[in-house]
């Protein structure tokens, strides 16, 4: 059976002004195609465009050249509405540095993704709760960013990107600030959501054991990707 | 109305900024409402003891020093001497002056006995209208007297008692004047009777003119041409009695507004860079919004709502503590007069052109710094740290 690709990226490029030593192409003419369901994972040293890269496909930035169709939408063509509600739909993010917000407590912090939405209080709430239950977050949910560990907050930042069901999920270093234990733990609940719910994921990661969980692994190095990997990228040994 | 919810949110967890902001609007709302309700209370008091009786000016003659004799002749605390009834007749002929009113005010010991020309009904040291129990005094009255209410009541007088004043008079009317009445007395009696029982016989003589302009720009002018035409004549105008309470605090309504409306605007550029910091130290948090998929508007609701309820905060309590202000200024410096706390009325139209110039900054405010929020492309929102 044949998938579609739900990411299409071509010619995708992004330049930066950087004074007088010229201009820096953080993404320079990348191709990609994505098929649904696919766990991707992109390597590549400090420097080389990978959160550039994703940071275009989740139309959180506007690219200076070539385009991206997510999910059969031409991201440049959308209103800013519409971009708005594929930035709310389509794509869920997780950053390394979790991003949450730190005067909300993990259950705002989830409920502030579904506000937007047409659900009802009681519904965001009720909603909420369960998908930190489903991280074990359960009697965590008054608690406040500081309040809870980094791979705790890590769980919330996910959560958060699955609560309005993307069918997408970009994770940019998720497991960057966490230990070998927390990081493989983040990745699982990623994985399974890839498994269960036929998820497509992008994980920008030198997490080792990301092998265990990913079907296709791309190296990226000076804005531009490459299918073959260099073995000293990983972190550790798998 | 999701925004709402964290706007409420945001305010209570960020208590020191909302607390900045909200005293931002409170000085300049509490700063306006009592500079307003202050000018206003002082203007109002300074007039109403002139105007209540019907005049502009009260001319006399000041005299140097008490005159012999047990009693004297006042004007509003201050000795005088008693002059020709007549000067009032040529008084009117002056430009500008529509009458010129006898009386003959008296003091013996606490008490203070007036002469009166009761066909006089619209200037006068005591009108009509001040009448609560009884009649008015008419020009063929003989030894009756129209008593002040307190008095008759310390004193148990009641209509038909009889007061004395250095002769016996039967109670005809009782009076209510307010304690800002300059002209308040204890007896008030026909001025041809009183000129024949004081001990002094000042028959044909009378101590004061109350004198009515043709309108209230011409009365500076009249006091003074007053004063130039009779050398030895003093006069006393609203804002006269305005100086003696208050020396050199004066400030009109107008003065109090510019101040005012300077204040606001200052008090709007002060909320506008508080909110956009504000906006600045969220950045990220707005960046972080919009990657998971918060629109503009609603960014820009959040922090528009925010402002706006701590418009509402500041400008009710502005309004609070300017009345309370403005009664403590009146209080403390309109002494002199008596009872200046009474000319504090509490403005509706003045109390809701504060709330709203508060309401108005905090929707400035917040409008202009979430609209530069909200331009923010999130990933460069997010990058700032
Ligand atoms: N806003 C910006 N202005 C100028 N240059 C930028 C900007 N953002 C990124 N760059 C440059 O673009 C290039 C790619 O940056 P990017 O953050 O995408 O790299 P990365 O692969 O994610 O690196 P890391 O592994 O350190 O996160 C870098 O040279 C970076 O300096
Ligand atoms: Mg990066």
């Amino acid at each position: 059976m044949p998938t579609r690709n739900i990411i299409e990226v071509s010619n995708l490029s992004k330049t930066y002004r950087k004074g007088s030593a010229g201009e820096v192409k953080a993404v320079d003419e990348v191709c990609l195609e994505v098929p649904e369901g696919q766990f991707l994972t992109i390597l590549g040293p400090s420097g080389s465009g990978k959160t550039t890269l994703l940071n275009l496909i989740g139309g959180l930035d506007k690219p200076s050249g070539g385009k991206v169709i997510l999910d059969g939408l031409e991201l440049s063509k959308l209103s800013e509405g519409e971009l708005v509600r594929v930035r709310r739909e389509k794509v869920g993010f997780v950053f390394q540095a979790f991003n949450l917000i730190p005067t909300f407590s993990a259950l705002e912090n989830v409920e502030v993704a579904l506000a937007p939405t047409d659900m009802s209080k009681n519904e965001r709430f009720e909603r909420s709760i369960e998908l930190l239950e489903s991280v074990g977050l359960g009697q965590r949910a008054h608690h406040l960013p500081v309040e809870l560990s980094a791979g705790e907050q890590q769980r919330v930042a996910i959560v958060r990107a699955f609560a309005n069901k993307p069918r997408i999920l970009l994770l940019d270093e998720p497991t960057g600030n966490l230990d070998t234990k927390t990081g493989r733990e983040i990745l699982r609940i990623c994985h399974e959501a890839n498994k269960e719910q036929g998820q497509t994921v992008v994980a920008v990661t030198h997490a080792g054991y990301v092998r265990g969980y990913t079907n296709r692994l791309l190296f990226m190095r000076d804005g531009k990707l490459f299918s073959q990997i260099p073995q000293e990228e990983f972190e550790e040994p798998v | 109305m999701i925004p709402f919810t964290y706007a409420v949110k945001e305010i209570r967890r960020r208590k020191y900024r909302t607390a900045v902001n909200i005293a931002g609007f409170i000085i300049a709302i509490s700063t306006l409402i009592t500079l307003v309700m202050a000018a206003r209370g002082w203007e109002t008091c300074t007039k109403v003891p002139l105007n209540s009786i019907g005049t502009d000016i009260i001319l006399f003659y000041t005299a140097p020093v008490k005159p012999a004799g047990t009693g004297c002749y006042i004007v509003n605390h201050l000795f005088s001497y008693p002059f020709n009834q007549t000067l009032l007749t040529e008084i009117e002929d002056v430009p500008d002056v529509e009458c010129a009113v006898p009386i003959l005010m008296h003091r013996l010991r606490a008490m203070v006995f007036t002469g009166i020309d009761p066909s006089e009904t619209e200037t006068n040291a005591v009108l009509p209208s001040s009448i609560i129990e009884g009649r008015y005094l008419t020009a063929h009255d003989g030894y009756v007297a129209l008593v002040d209410n307190e008095y008759a009541q310390l004193n148990n007088l009641t209509l038909g008692s009889t007061v004395t004043y250095a002769a016996d008079f039967e109670v005809v009317g009782i009076v209510e004047v307010s304690a800002t009445n300059i002209m308040k007395s204890h007896i008030y009696v026909n001025l041809p009777i009183v000129q024949e029982v004081l001990p002094e016989k000042p028959v044909g003589l009378v101590n004061m003119g109350l004198i009515r302009t043709s309108s209230p720009g011409k009365v500076e002018k009249t006091a003074t041409a007053l004063e130039d035409e009779w050398p030895n004549s003093s006069t006393l105008t609203g804002s006269d009695l305005a100086e003696t309470a208050f020396g050199v605090i004066q400030i009109n309504e107008d003065t109090a507004w510019s101040i005012s409306i300077a204040l606001a605007v200052i008090t709007i550029l002060f909320t506008i860079k508080s909110q956009l910091s504000t906006v600045a130290e969220r950045t990220k948090e707005i960046g972080i919004l919009k990657a998971i998929g918060w629109s503009n508007s609603n960014v820009v609701n959040q922090i528009a709502i925010e402002s706006v309820i701590q418009g509402i905060i500041g400008g009710l309590l502005g309004c609070a503590l300017g009345y309370i202000f403005a009664s403590y200024v009146l209080s403390t410096i309109g002494g002199e007069i008596g009872g200046a706390l009474n000319f504090i009325t509490i403005d509706p139209i003045i109390l809701s052109i504060g709330f709203g110039i508060s309401m108005v900054s905090g929707i400035v405010a917040g409008l202009f710094s979430s609209w530069r929020a909200a331009r923010l492309v999130p990933v460069d929102a997010l990058r700032t740290i």
